[in-house]
């Protein structure tokens, strides 16, 4: 990152992480190297692991969330941490080693750019790095028809949890939240906001450690669930951000 | 028509119905709130064993062979009616866990490093 993007804008980089005792300081380790300019908060969502201990003893910035809200929740605590602090662009970053936090400036670009409001770092743009199942690409790739259908933005990889938004979104995501399986529901709401929504090509890794937060037998009922969800996202909207 | 031992028998029956929501109302572990679609429903189902006949006026209107059947679409709707209401008084619920669960993270993160301070 160059020195005119430090100048002008407060990064942070919002890392939920629940049960990630064993990733969470490497991720740290890894984000401190490679974007040493942006700030971090890490949200402690109830683990029931020692994410809480790793995260006291090494001295990391963490939120300690008492009750497991899941990833949604989590996120959007992230977004009030950015609001109250006057970051002006977030971005998410997830704790279990599965982003590559050298990609941070291309996801940042845009946004200090104005190109974008919404950036997503995607794994499909060019394809490269860990591609997930077949079965879920499957899946990514229906998912991403059903929000172009219902609401005109054509993003690749819906539920890349690598993004980055700038502080109009901060606010608006720190107001209201999707909760449940938030990330193809908050491109939805951007959408419906007026986001200018940008994927940008990163490389993501299989993750090394801990378990995914949607298990291979909750995958129907994941895709049943986000689909149903898009398609009565926008009837049903209701604007709480002014 | 029904006959009166089984009317009575159902009055008692709506009694005791009543009289277990007013010892939960009393002993505080039930809203007023909450309890009023409770007793909305116990007062429609007094007043239909008291006077029957509007139960056999409604299965005639809407075209239900037997009053009977009318009872039990009527319950099975107001059931439905209540369920539904529990499910939003849950979502509401959830909503505000998830704000007092969010300030409290952030709180218990600015009292930790003003203790860091002192």
């Amino acid at each position: 990152m160059n020195a005119v993007i430090t100048q002008h804008s407060k990064i942070l980089v919002i890392i939920p992480a629940c049960n990630e005792e064993l990733n969470i300081k490497r991720v740290i380790d890894n984000l401190r190297k490679e974007a040493p300019e942006a700030d971090y908060i890490i949200i402690n969502d109830c683990s029931k692991d020692k994410t809480r201990e790793v995260c006291r003893n090494n001295g990391l910035n963490y939120i300690d969330l008492p009750v497991n809200l899941g990833i949604g929740g989590g996120v959007q605590a992230g977004y009030q941490y950015a609001l109250e602090k006057g970051y002006s662009i977030a971005i998410q970053h997830d704790g279990d080693g599965q982003h590559d936090p050298a990609y941070i400036k291309d996801v940042v670009s845009p946004i200090i750019d104005g190109k974008a409001d919404i950036v997503i770092g995607s794994r499909f743009v060019n394809g490269e790095g860990f591609q997930s199942s077949y079965f879920r690409r499957l899946g990514i790739n229906l998912l991403s028809s059903l929000i172009e259908l219902c609401c005109g933005v054509r993003v690749k990889d819906v539920t890349s949890g690598y993004r980055g938004v700038n502080r109009k979104f901060i606010e608006i995501y720190a107001a209201e939240y999707a909760q449940d399986y938030p990330e193809p529901e908050a491109i939805i709401s951007g959408a419906m906001y007026g986001a200018k929504i940008m994927e940008v090509p990163v490389v993501m890794h299989e993750r090394t450690g801990g378990t995914s937060s949607i298990s291979a037998w909750k995958s129907i009922y994941y895709m049943i669930k986000v689909s149903l969800a898009i398609i009565i996202y926008r009837p049903t909207l209701r604007r709480r951000y002014q | 028509m029904v006959s009166f031992s089984l009317q009575i028998f159902f009055l008692i029956g709506i009694l005791f119905y009543f009289a277990a929501i007013f010892y939960l109302l009393k002993s505080k572990v039930l809203n007023l709130k909450y309890a009023l679609m409770w007793l909305f429903s116990g007062a429609i189902m007094a007043v239909i064993v008291v006077f029957p006949i509007i139960l056999k006026k409604f299965s005639v209107l809407v075209g239900i062979s037997t009053p009977s059947n009318a009872l039990f679409a009527a319950i099975i709707f107001f059931i439905l009616l209540i369920l539904m209401s529990l499910t939003s008084i849950i979502s509401g619920l959830n909503e505000k866990n998830n704000k007092l669960t969010q300030s409290l993270g952030l709180l218990e993160k600015r009292v930790r490093e003003l203790e860091k301070e002192l």
